[in-house]
């Protein structure tokens, strides 16, 4: 079996992601499992541009899983889908 | 305490943001009574019994941030606009900082220890053992409490093997250091303002938000819109609160109106040197402990419940008088707003001439979403030399200060430091103590908010997050030549 790509997930730490709780993302290294985070590369990047579109039906903070972009990211759903993606 | 981020706070942000971003369009009096429509849309699943409850909660979040007294002043038959109109025209007096919303109180009723249905109704009853008023009683293998007799010690919880005890608390009761929050008698929450000391803990710790700050940011958006020449005087703790650097938020600050942002760690450098001769001075007189002086909800403690601490506590000003002095001597005329995380830091203002003005840094948060201004995007400021007064940025951590004042002493080392890291209700009956056995200490420094002022109540950010992003911006800002007039130890 060859080597898995690690997973690039990419935090924005844009204002409106950051003061809307994406700031509590960044503790990643003390709630996320170890081995989970192993296998991530994680990234914070400036503003994703989701929250300047009007669409209800995603807010910040916003949160990129591949080429996937997530909004409403709490760090319960960040751990979830961290892991479905590492284990895919 | 609540978790940082929840459905309330989020709420309160957007509600502060459309607010704002109202104000700047010149659209809030005709828009202010659509914005709980558009934030609680009809196809909404609420949180509260319904729809209509979350709207009318949120035309009381919308009357906090104009600042309205809504335990006094709330007329149900006025609409948002007519407020609106109001507060526009004339800027409402600021204190007291906290109103209660008594359709959003819960009246929750008074704290107990519930036995659960985790019980197993063990052996060696540790529960039955422990209780020393002889409450718990055996029905069908279960324990039970007898409420008439239970003094709500705790004692049982803490010896269940299952953890089968529950305490349900009153979260504003039980995080009132001082006694200020009470129920009236139909059950609503009420502050009783002559105890209140405005630390901003009942506010943060009610889940139904029923408890609300009355926010300072209208003034201040009123003279930003009125391109008044405004000194943004920003705390210690900011650093950390946004992404970013401090230059950066420097910048940003700059972006959102202000004419000229300074730190107030400046003035606590000039509050750490007087503190420092003071204590000297007492030392040398065997004069006893003193105090600290810079954190306004220990000095409402004292002047409305310790009166004895009064001749113990510095006469040095808070760094945000310091600063305030400064700016205003600077350039004649300024505005001088504090922004910083603290509630009891609006009393301090409104006593005191030289601050025109207060928002915390979640209202900030606030005000650069409204802007649409990013932080992290923004090209630094110049933050001028730091030098003197960098150290002094400590101020916003439990210990930082006596460290300050420690480094400005020629014999740092004879000094005995206690620190009072946040002060809670068993804290406030150890100080009461202090009258008759003084702390065996020189310098007792006091900050009522656990951890320092990063972990105040109008805070953005968990302090542990706070704390990683902090000082990063020190290597970017080369340490220049020092210039020194204070002799260190």
């Amino acid at each position: 079996m060859g080597k898995k790509e690690r997973v690039t997930v990419r935090i924005c730490v844009g204002t409106a992601c950051f003061v809307q709780g994406g700031a509590d993302l960044l503790l990643y290294h003390e709630f996320l499992d170890p081995v989970v985070l192993a296998n991530c590369e994680i990234e914070g990047v400036s503003c994703l541009g989701k929250c300047k579109q009007s669409d209800a039906n995603a807010r910040a903070p916003f949160v990129q899983i591949g080429s996937v972009i997530y909004g409403d990211m709490t760090q319960e759903r960040f751990c979830t889908l961290l892991a479905e993606a590492v284990n895919a | 305490m609540l978790e940082m981020n929840n459905q309330y706070t989020l709420i309160k942000r957007r509600v502060q943001t459309e607010v704002l971003k109202h104000f700047f369009d010149d659209t809030l009096v005709e828009s202010a009574d659509k914005i709980p429509f558009q934030i609680i849309p009809k196809e909404r699943v609420p949180n509260r019994c319904c729809i209509y409850k979350e709207r009318a909660m949120i035309r009381y979040r919308i009357m906090a941030m104009l600042g309205i007294d809504i335990e006094r002043y709330d007329d149900e038959m006025k609409s948002l606009s007519e407020y609106v109109k109001e507060v526009l025209e004339k800027d409402t007096p600021p204190v007291p900082i906290l109103t209660t919303i008594s359709t959003a109180c819960s009246s929750c009723p008074p704290d107990r220890y519930l036995i659960s249905d985790a019980c197993r109704g063990c052996f060696a009853r540790p529960c039955l053992a422990n209780c020393p008023k002889d409450c718990i009683t055996f029905i069908n293998g279960q324990a039970r409490i007898d409420e008439a007799r239970c003094i709500r010690c705790g004692k049982c919880k803490d010896v269940c093997p299952f953890h089968a005890v529950v305490h349900i608390p009153v979260p504003c009761e039980e995080a009132c250091p001082v006694n200020a929050v009470e129920k009236n008698k139909d059950g609503y929450v009420e502050i009783d303002y002559k105890k209140c000391i405005s630390c901003g803990r009942c506010a943060m710790s009610c889940p139904f938000g029923a408890i609300v700050e009355r926010s300072g940011l209208i003034p201040v958006v009123k003279m930003l819109k009125a391109k008044e020449h405004v000194t943004a005087m920003i705390a210690p703790a900011i650093e950390g609160q946004f992404p970013g650097t401090l230059a950066q938020i420097k910048g940003a600050l700059l972006a959102s109106g202000f004419s000229s942002v300074v730190e107030v760690s400046q003035g606590a450098e000039t509050t750490s040197v007087h503190e420092a001769e003071e204590l000297t001075s007492r030392k040398e007189s065997k004069a006893g402990y003193m105090t600290t002086s810079c954190c306004p909800a220990y000095m409402e403690i004292v002047d409305k419940h310790l009166p004895f601490l009064d001749g113990r506590r510095s006469v040095a000003l808070s760094p945000m008088g310091y600063t305030a002095r400064w700016s205003k001597a600077q350039h004649a005329g300024t505005k001088t707003v504090f922004i910083g995380p603290c509630l009891a830091k609006k009393v301090e203002a409104a006593k005191t001439a030289d601050v025109d003005g207060v928002i915390t840094f979640s209202e900030l948060a606030s005000l650069f979403m409204a802007k649409g201004i990013d932080v992290r995007e923004m090209e630094g400021a110049d933050l001028g030399d730091t030098a003197l007064f960098e150290d002094c940025r400590e101020f916003a951590l439990s210990s930082g200060v006596a460290a300050s004042v420690l480094r400005r002493l020629d014999n740092p080392q004879d000094v005995d430091v206690l620190s009072i890291d946040g002060i809670d209700k068993k804290m406030f009956r150890t100080m009461k103590v202090w009258e008759k056995r003084p702390p065996e200490a020189d310098l007792v420094e006091v900050m009522c908010c656990e951890g320092g002022c990063i972990n105040g109540p109008g805070t953005v950010v968990k302090p542990s997050v706070a704390i990683r992003l902090r000082g990063g911006n020190k290597a970017s800002t080369p340490v220049k030549a020092m210039r020194d007039p204070i002799p260190r130890g």
